[in-house]
């Protein structure tokens, strides 16, 4: 078990490897110490309602009931060895056990359910919480992150912290509770046998931190090491192409060995102490009950115990003695219980890392526009002087001002860092301007209504998205109310129409991975097919540069002119094909506005824009 | 159940370990019911003899309790050490063994498993095996001995005692967990699916956000990834609650069991049939000796997923490679002429040949492109000349001789590739580039990554060559990661060069950077070009159109250009 421990939590490794080599930047969270992430993890316990306190309120109750018991079953050995009771005179005492045996399994199953709908709590609504904070955050923050590592944050990282609120939470408090219970009924009735307990108790968390910080210390030493080793089988499973094309896949199988080999002494070596630890534990909280059952059978015989006499050693009948010897291990028992939930906490803090650099992350500023734009009518845009940096020294535009006239088709051009992805960015409101501003129709971008202004916007990307769901979802993303009629006819407008109905399942049809199974051309089409229904008078169309079959091609350039027809259309382009179809061209580079114009005259012009084209025949 | 005997024919080498810990487990065990048992007959013994004022040994229980309580401890630390020592053993030979098996699967074979988590699956599935024997197999076979001998013991006393006690550990032990895998079936396996689909969300709406935050259905997503997480939690809540009755149920067994006892012992004690000491023991000894049962519901729950994960690896296992290798020694032929004669090839389950009579032959030291768009065939004919899948119809002849009379090694000792996929792995630079030619001198190293352009690059970072790239490492653009593939092909030094699409998803002017670099890599090389960018095309000999598999046009670049299809193609239609 401690090993698949371990295991658990070399991709805390990784999240930590992350964290500090991001560190040069604004985000430190990753060399934040780990008491403080626990601190912050233990406040989310806010989320789980009144479902952990009734955990514990129900495990101590059963605490108190296992007293109780104990005390009944030690009455009917006392009655049968001592007072030669038959069932007769133990028969009620007998039915009370029954009785506490039934209630007592209800409760632990009422415990279990509690601890698990407290954590179900905390999962739902910090998942809702980070995802929110995600979205927030926008495009910006996601393009510096692996959005692999993110999605597994959101989900099994958030499903991690259950065993944190459903067990070691619980169990921290009935440590707390259930011994001192049984002390408190057991010091009156022999307060040698109390103190015994009271002494050694401390000794169980006292050594469980001494030899679990030394361990720790361990564990992080080969933590970077083991990471990597693990990596490695992944890593060639996914190379074993380029390994097998240099001949190498062979020798690999030793290399396997080899690395496995060495993984497994080094984890060994850290598991050696993790089990020494938990071995000296289990020696401690053993030895407790033999000398408290020996200090009870010596009493019982009439033997001198190796205690002073004046401290004068309390005599004690079987009845009680028997009790507290039942009693004994159940006193150790939360206490080595919190040990095998420890992992739980270790693994919700390695995860809790992640998951709290996220939502640290400072939200940008959200617009507070509240203006609303007029009617669908083609919309003229200025923007002026436009200049943002993504980070000091890192400018990405160096004061861009051009407009996009109302119906016009304008082609944006230039070499790759010269501001296109930029200028789309602020355009779509993913990213704010450093300065200068964005006019729509007379009006500050910054003052519109961020939704209301998405309505009057469509965007066709390079590589579109099709969502997990059916083509009609995806057609419909913008609008899910859209009626069939509707999505037929945008369906064919964007010439996909045809391929959609030769499915056997039609618009029904599941999507699969990345839109497994259509082509290129076919996903872009449908795309194409939601930007119709979106039917924003302004299109921004980020061209595909994948290579495309002519023929599809063609039909999905017939989509877009269809599309251009009474829009205003923002094309950057790659294709000098799509770059003749435009009104006009601009030509960026560094940052700014070289050139504009329709093609013939930028050519005259024999500037970038020639270069770029004559450089591969058209590839911008 | 096939599956638990082939894995057990795995296992077999490890037969002493897998003994050794049952052992431990078993000792640790008995150790642990003695100590209670003996504790409660101790402390009884001492209590009557006290009163009666009869002297007694009590130097032999406490003597016993003592060795009970180290047996235990030690047992343990030992039952640990050795059933995870045994299981890093198994799990690296059973990573060797499904590597093996893997190996000459790849690429072709694995093209079918065609997800990109299947390899992480793969990882998953055989650290899952590690269940069968640390929480199944130990578990089960200390309960199954160790409940014979509570059975044994128990008849000493009474054959109605040793029935009950019995009855109830196989009731915690094996009824309780059938039910609870019964009932759990259910949401168990409508949890996976509501787990994948949770997954697919988070990565729609992560990797899709600017597009939902477009079309404003931002929103809308974050509330279907809300549902699909309470679904999750909906389901895993009755799963705790059948995890909660069923160690409830163990617990009011492990009760029963004692409150059975009482009723059937205490007569017995009052006929004198057993010694009253012996009932306090005996109670104890009954509640003990529950511990053997209990890990049985987690491992009968384990078992399940382990048998799928075995299921899972033995059907990649299972897979027969695409190609089949010749038994004779590869044929040495003076001359390396490629040509190919109405070779066609369709993917299995495919509907048309990816590939449909193609013929083409490229003589030693020429230069051939083959242009398509996706789809249309190049990358098939790349796998064939590699000998990933073989052709159904026609033949491939290296050097007058078939392909499938080489072995693919032979074959690919002649072949370097510079593709748009370059793997870097997690290692040092140095080694990713020593993968081509492992003796290769320091100087060699460096002097191909000269000629590829990259040497500035690697020498001005802070650890040079011994750079740490790929996942954990520093990442490398797409550009340097093909500078590392052309140093690779330099290094390798084959006398065919096979480039597929090398320059694809590069801007034009570190296009045009890298063309320079893949010049000097050309030079006296037998060339084979697979691309749909129009870079680098004039320096070819020859020039082939392909389309759906077939070849459509042919010529040089210059004759291609008025032609129909070929300037379309490459976007060149304005010129």
């Amino acid at each position: 078990m401690e090993h698949l421990f371990i295991i658990a939590l070399t991709p805390a490794l990784s999240q930590r490897e992350r964290g500090t080599r991001s560190a040069f930047g604004a985000d430190l969270q990753g060399n934040e110490p780990i008491m403080s992430i626990a601190r912050r993890l233990k406040q989310q316990k806010r989320y789980a309602g009144p479902y952990i306190s009734l955990a514990v309120a129900f495990g101590t109750l059963n605490g108190l009931l296992l007293i109780a018991q104990a005390w009944y079953l030690a009455r009917v050995m006392n009655a049968v060895i001592f007072a030669q009771a038959g069932i007769d005179e133990v028969r009620p005492w007998l039915w009370m056990l029954l009785l506490l045996f039934l209630v007592r399994a209800l409760l632990a199953l009422l415990a279990e359910q509690s601890a698990f709908r407290g954590a179900a709590r905390v999962k739902v609504a910090l998942r809702d919480q980070v995802y929110r904070h995600i979205q927030a955050l926008g495009p910006r923050y996601l393009a510096g992150e692996r959005s692999g590592a993110l999605a597994e944050g959101l989900t099994k990282g958030i499903e991690d912290l259950e065993d944190y609120f459903a067990r070691f939470l619980p169990a921290m408090s009935l440590t707390a509770l259930v011994p001192l219970a049984i002390l408190v009924v057991v010091f009156p009735l022999d307060w040698l046998s109390g103190l015994i307990m009271l002494l050694t108790a401390p000794l169980i968390p006292l050594f469980m931190i001494l030899i679990g910080k030394g361990a720790e210390q361990l564990n992080q030493r080969q933590w970077k090491e083991l990471a990597r080793m693990g990596g490695h089988f992944l890593d060639v499973i996914q190379g074993l192409t380029t390994l097998k094309l240099f001949n190498a896949s062979r020798r690999e199988a030793q290399v396997i060995a080899r690395i496995s080999d060495d993984y497994r002494m080094s984890t060994m070596k850290v598991l050696r102490v993790a089990f020494l630890s938990s071995a000296v534990l289990e020696f401690f909280s053993t030895v407790s009950i033999a000398i408290v059952a020996i200090f009870i059978g010596f009493r019982l015989y009439q033997l001198d115990l190796p205690v002073p006499d004046w401290a004068g050693v309390p005599e004690i009948g079987f009845f009680y003695g028997f009790f507290i010897l039942l009693l004994a291990p159940e006193f150790y028992l939360p206490l080595r219980n919190l040990g095998t939930h420890y992992h739980g906490r270790m693994e919700a803090i390695a995860a809790a890392e992640g998951l709290i650099a996220i939502l640290d992350e400072p939200q940008p500023g959200k617009s507070d526009g509240r203006l609303l734009l007029r009617a669908q009518a083609p919309l003229h845009v200025r923007f002026e002087d436009l200049r943002f940096a993504y980070e000091p020294g890192r400018e990405a535009l160096t004061g861009a001002s051009f407009e996009i006239r109302p119906g016009e088709r304008l082609a944006l051009v230039g070499p790759s860092g010269s501001g296109k992805t930029t200028l789309i960015s602020l355009l779509l409101g993913f990213i704010r301007p450093d300065g200068g501003r964005i006019l729509v129709d007379g009006l500050d971008l910054e003052s519109l209504d961020p939704e209301d202004w998405r309505r009057h916007l469509a965007w066709l990307p390079q590589s579109p998205r099709l969502f997990r769901g059916t083509l009609l979802d995806n057609i419909r993303l913008g609008s899910p109310h859209a009626g069939m009629d509707e999505v037929r006819e945008v369906a064919r407008r964007a010439r996909a129409d045809e391929f959609i109905e030769a499915l056997p399942l039609g618009y029904q049809t599941p999507i699969g991975e990345r839109g497994a199974g259509l082509s290129g051309g076919q996903i872009q089409r449908i795309a194409l097919a939601r930007t119709f229904l979106h039917d924003a008078p302004l299109v921004v169309l980020d061209e595909a540069t994948a290579n495309l079959d002519p023929d599809s091609e063609a039909m999905t350039e017939a989509g877009i002119d269809e599309l251009a027809r009474e829009r205003t259309l923002l094309v950057v382009a790659h294709r000098l094909t799509t770059v003749r179809r435009a009104d006009r061209i601009l030509v960026l580079d560094g940052g700014r506005i070289v050139e504009s114009g329709e093609h013939e005259r930028l050519l005259a012009a024999r500037g970038l824009y020639h270069r770029m084209v004559t450089a591969y025949g058209g590839a911008a | 159940m096939r599956e638990l005997w082939r894995l057990w024919r795995l296992f077999r080498p490890y037969r002493e370990w897998i003994l050794f810990g049952f052992l431990a487990a078993l000792i640790t065990l008995l150790a642990n019911v003695t100590l209670m048992a003996v504790s409660g007959w101790f402390i009884a013994s001492m209590a009557v003899a006290g009163a009666a004022g009869m002297s007694m040994n009590y130097f032999t229980p406490a003597a016993m309790i003592r060795a009970s309580a180290m047996a235990r401890t030690g047992g343990r630390y030992v039952e640990r050490l050795v059933t995870h020592e045994a299981t890093f053993r198994l799990l690296s030979s059973l990573r060797v063994w499904f590597y093996g098996h893997l190996e000459p699967l790849a690429p072709a074979r694995l093209q079918q498993f065609h997800s990109g988590d299947l390899l992480s699956r793969i990882r998953s599935d055989i650290d899952a095996l590690d269940n069968l024997y640390i929480r199944i197999l130990v578990p089960l076979l200390v309960a199954c001995a160790s409940l014979a001998l509570f059975f044994g013991f128990l008849l000493l006393y009474d054959t109605a005692l040793a029935l009950a006690g019995l009855s109830f550990l196989l009731a915690a032990g094996v009824l309780v967990p059938l039910w609870t895998q019964h009932r759990g079936a259910e949401p168990g396996s409508r949890m996976v699916e509501t787990d994948s689909e949770l997954r697919a969300a988070a990565v729609d709406g992560i990797q899709g956000l600017p597009e939902l935050l477009v079309y404003n259905a931002a929103d809308a997503h974050a509330e279907r990834l809300h549902r699909l997480s309470q679904e999750l939690t909906a389901d895993q809540d009755r799963m705790s609650r059948y995890t909660g009755i069923s160690q409830g149920a163990v617990g009011l067994s492990a009760n029963l069991a004692l409150w059975t006892l009482l009723w059937l012992g205490i007569p017995l004690v009052q006929s004198g049939r057993i010694l009253p000491p012996d009932l306090a023991m005996l109670a104890l000894f009954t509640l003990a000796s529950f511990e053997a049962v209990a890990p049985l519901p987690r491992a009968f729950q384990q078992l399940g997923a382990t048998i799928t994960a075995a299921r899972r690896l033995f059907a990649i296992v299972d897979t027969r490679p695409a190609v089949d290798e010749p038994r004779e020694l590869s044929p040495q032929p003076s001359r390396l002429d490629l040509e190919l004669r109405a070779v066609r090839f369709t993917y299995p389950g495919g509907t048309r040949p990816a590939l449909d009579r193609i013929d083409l032959s490229l003589p030693q030291g020429k230069r051939l492109a083959v242009v398509g768009a996706t789809g249309s065939g190049k990358s098939t004919l790349l796998n064939l000349l590699l000998k990933f899948w073989q052709p159904d119809a026609g033949e491939i002849l290296l050097g007058g001789y078939g392909l499938g009379a080489f072995r693919g090694e032979d074959l690919r000792r002649r072949i370097a590739v510079v593709s748009q996929h370059t793997h870097l792995f997690n290692a040092a630079i140095r080694e990713n580039l020593l993968l081509a030619s492992p003796e290769a001198s320091a100087g060699a190293l460096e002097q191909a990554c000269e000629i590829a352009q990259i040497h500035d690059f690697v020498s001005a970072l802070p650890d040079g060559y011994d750079t740490w790239v790929g996942e954990t490492g520093v990442r490398l653009s797409g550009g340097q990661a093909r500078r590392i593939a052309i140093a690779r092909a330099l290094l390798k030094d084959t006398p065919i060069l096979l480039l597929d699409e090398p320059t694809e998803g590069l801007d034009a002017p570190t296009e045009r950077a890298l063309m320079a670099a893949l010049d000097r890599l050309m030079e006296g090389r037998t060339v084979l070009l697979i691309t749909h960018r129009p870079v680098g095309l004039e320096r070819m000999d020859e020039i082939l159109v392909l389309d759906r598999g077939r070849i459509l046009e042919q010529g040089d670049h210059h004759s291609l250009f008025g032609s129909e299809y070929y300037p379309r193609l490459l976007g060149l239609a304005g010129q």
